[in-house]
Order: structure tokens, then C-alpha cells, then sequence
């Protein structure tokens, strides 16, 4: 997957190392460009595996695993429901697989031998695409096709020669944001960790030498991780108020929340 | 254009199909069950609270309740005791009255009995009289009178003397 034309440093990771180990081999030679997804899938089936110890024997008094595990479903749902109101508990599952899913991508580039699936833009605009579609999803459900179309011309309307033009404006403006959030989204997680990983392999590069540094970019590492993956979630829940309670806004005139 | 080089149509079908795998796995592992039970633990530490709050509230219910209840036993015991005082004090007073009266009654017939006893021992005075009287006469006539002139002499005299 490298950058078009340019050689990079990367640091070695299992799949790398594999290909690099059986060069003739037409499995490994099929498997390699599916480093990705191969470490998506091992990331996936960790949560699955945590989700399911810490829910299997839910008890109302908890313990351990339980007790840590609600402690991140409170906090998402707290979060959650703070921006979208009552209604926003339909979506806490929803945000919150992202906010964990993106959070352990995003740590495994510390981990040796693992790389980010996430500075794969690939990886990212999957997620993006899931977003944008949930939120077309959620409002169409919300307020109908029709209404959703209406919601997208936008209020301020009804004056004389604006009656068709600004709603049609504003409508092809509101398409065109639309459209470009997963792209903004996708582009600004991969572009984080991506960069994240690239500085980590050339300060491994410089050897002993490099040590402090590297030591010191792995915790900045760390930070970005999880700052990235509150924003990815942070600007999803913000595309679902913003699709779901404009309506709301203009009808009760209240002021947003 | 160079940017979407970086795109694998393949990969990015594959990545929505194992976070879509992840979502519904995680939903019903872990979001389903521990939300519900985050609402359970919620209401029941809610209903908990009001639990105590209604007990703490029919406490200061009852406690003001006993409060009052003794307060007023509390007086009527005390009008209890005043009234029962004040009886003591009639009855005594009464009392006081009445063996005064009986005292008094007692000295009465005492005063009765004294004349009674007075006039008993005049009369019998008057006889021991009549009878020295006609014995010294006896003696001093050396004639005897029938008795009964005797008698009425003496009496006749001492009518006089009672007449005196």
C-alpha cells in the first residue's frame, strides 16, 4: 500500500514480515494486500472476545471486567445522550463500536509488530461510509424522505424571489457537505495515525541513538490515538444532531444544545 | 487523482463488512445487556433512595405524632394532678367542717349531760336532805309525826327554798 512512488520507512509488522520471509508464496503473495483487514479482524475479534466475558454473566452487583466495560458503555451513553438528547441512546452502540474499534486501531501501532489499520485511509473511509450512512439512514427515518429533502434546503425561505432560489441553494450546499464529511473524516483519522506510524518508523531508524525520541513520539503516539478517535466520534454524534434536530430547533425555536 | 491511489475498492468492502461484523457482535454481547442493566441499576438505586426517603419521611411522621401525643399526656396528667389536688384540698376542708361540727355537737350533749346530772344530783340532794331533815326532826320532836305530814312539811320548805 505504499505512498505512489515514494519509498517510505516503515516499521516491520507481522504481514510485512511474512511476505518478506516467503517471497514465493502465492498465499502470502494473496494475503499481503490484505494486511489491513487482517488486523482489523484480530482487533474485532479481541473487542468480540471482551464483550462477550464482560456480558455474558452481566450481574446487577458487577465485578472486574464488567465493572470496566460499563464503565466505558456509561461514559459513551453519557456522552452520547448529552448531544442528541433522550433519543441518542438508539445511536450509543453505534458510536461507541466506532470509539472502541478506532481506539484499539489506532494503540496497536504501538504495539510491535502491528500496524494501524487505521492509516490505511481504505480502513477509514469504510467507518466514514458507515457514518454517512447511518446518519442519511437516521434522518430519513426521522423525518421521512420528503422531510429530509426539506430539511436539506434549509430555514430561511419564503421571500418572494428566494422562494425557489436559496432553498435551492442551500440544498445543493447541504448535499455537497453532506458528501464531503466522510471524505474529511476518513482523510483526517488515516492522515493522524498514518503520520504517527511513518514518524515512529524513521525515529526506529535512527537505532540507539533515536531511543529517547522514539520513546518519547510513542507516548505523543498514545495521545494522538485517543484524540483521534474522540474526534472521528465526537464530529459522527455531531453529524447525527446535526441531521436529526435542526427540525426540532425551528419549531420550538430553542436554542441548540 | 494521486490521493485516490490510496484507495482499494475491495478493502474498503471488506473493512465495512468486519466493522458491520464487529457492530452487531458488540450489540449483542455488550451494548444490549449492560445498557439495560445500566437502566436497571439506575431505577433500582432510584427507587432505593426513594425508598429511604418515604421511611425517613414516615419517621418524622410518627416522631412528631409521639411527640404530640406525649405532650398531651403530658398536660393532661398535669390537669389530672391539679384537679385531684384541689379535690384534697375541699376534702379537707370539709373534714375540717364537719368534725368541727361533730366537736362541736359533742360539747353540746356533754353541756346536757352535765344538767342532766346536776339537776339528778339536786334531787337527790333534796331527799338526803328531806330525809336528814326528818330524822334531826325526829330526833329533836322525839315525837314522831306520820310520815307523810312529815314529808310534806319538809317539802313545803324546801319549795320555799327552791323558791328563794
Amino acid at each position: 500500500m505504499g505512498e505512489a512512488g515514494v519509498i517510505q520507512p516503515e516499521l516491520p509488522d507481522f504481514f510485512a514480515i511474512l511476505a518478506d520471509k516467503f517471497k514465493g508464496n502465492i498465499f502470502i503473495k494473496w494475503l499481503y494486500p490484505w494486511e489491513h483487514v487482517g488486523y482489523s479482524l484480530i482487533i474485532i475479534f479481541l473487542l468480540s472476545l471482551i464483550a462477550y466475558l464482560a456480558g455474558r454473566k452481566a450481574k446487577m452487583i458487577p465485578g472486574g471486567l464488567q465493572n470496566a466495560v460499563e464503565a466505558l458503555v456509561a461514559g459513551v451513553d453519557d456522552f452520547v445522550c448529552g448531544l442528541l438528547g433522550p433519543k441518542g441512546r438508539r445511536y450509543t452502540p453505534f458510536i461507541g463500536t466506532l470509539f472502541v474499534y478506532i481506539l484499539f486501531m489506532n494503540l496497536s501501532g504501538i504495539i510491535p509488530f502491528m500496524k494501524p489499520s487505521t492509516s490505511s485511509w481504505s480502513t477509514t473511509l469504510a467507518l466514514a461510509l458507515c457514518v454517512f450512512i447511518y446518519v442519511q439512514y437516521a434522518a430519513i427515518r426521522e423525518m421521512g424522505f420528503l422531510g429530509y429533502l426539506d430539511h436539506l434546503a434549509g430555514k430561511p425561505r419564503g421571500v418572494m424571489a428566494f422562494i425557489f432560489v436559496l432553498p435551492l441553494l442551500m440544498f445543493f450546499l447541504h448535499v455537497l457537505a453532506e458528501l464531503i464529511r466522510p471524505i474529511s473524516l476518513s482523510l483526517r483519522l488515516r492522515s493522524n495515525i498514518w503520520g504517527d506510524d511513518l514518524l515512529l518508523a524513521v525515529l526506529a531508524n535512527f537505532g540507539i541513538k533515536g531511543l529517547p525520541l522514539l520513546l518519547l513520539n510513542m507516548l505523543m503516539g498514545i495521545l494522538t490515538a485517543v484524540v483521534q478517535t474522540v474526534v472521528f466520534c465526537l464530529l459522527s454524534t455531531i453529524y447525527f444532531t446535526l441531521a436529526l434536530t435542526q427540525e426540532e430547533e425551528t419549531h420550538e425555536t430553542k436554542s441548540p444544545a | 487523482m494521486e490521493l485516490l491511489k490510496l484507495l482499494n475498492t475491495s478493502e474498503i468492502v471488506a473493512q465495512i463488512v468486519s466493522f458491520l461484523l464487529l457492530f452487531s457482535l458488540l450489540r449483542i454481547f455488550a451494548w444490549k445487556p449492560l445498557l439495560k442493566l445500566l437502566d436497571e441499576r439506575r431505577a433500582k438505586i432510584a427507587s432505593g433512595f426513594k425508598t429511604i426517603e418515604e421511611a425517613r419521611q414516615e419517621m418524622e411522621n410518627l416522631k412528631a405524632e409521639y411527640q404530640s401525643r406525649l405532650d398531651g399526656a403530658t398536660a393532661e396528667a398535669q390537669a389530672k394532678i391539679k384537679e385531684a389536688v384541689e379535690e384534697g384540698k375541699k376534702l379537707s376542708e370539709e373534714l375540717k367542717k364537719s368534725a368541727y361540727r361533730d366537736a362541736q355537737k359533742i360539747i353540746d350533749n356533754a353541756r346536757l349531760d352535765i344538767k342532766f346530772e346536776l339537776s339528778k344530783a339536786k334531787d337527790e340532794l333534796k331527799d338526803k336532805i328531806v330525809e336528814l331533815s326528818i330524822s334531826a326532826a325526829e330526833i329533836v320532836i322525839q315525837d314522831r309525826l306520820t310520815e307523810k305530814e312529815d314529808r310534806k312539811i319538809v317539802k313545803d320548805f324546801l319549795d320555799k327554798i327552791d323558791t328563794i
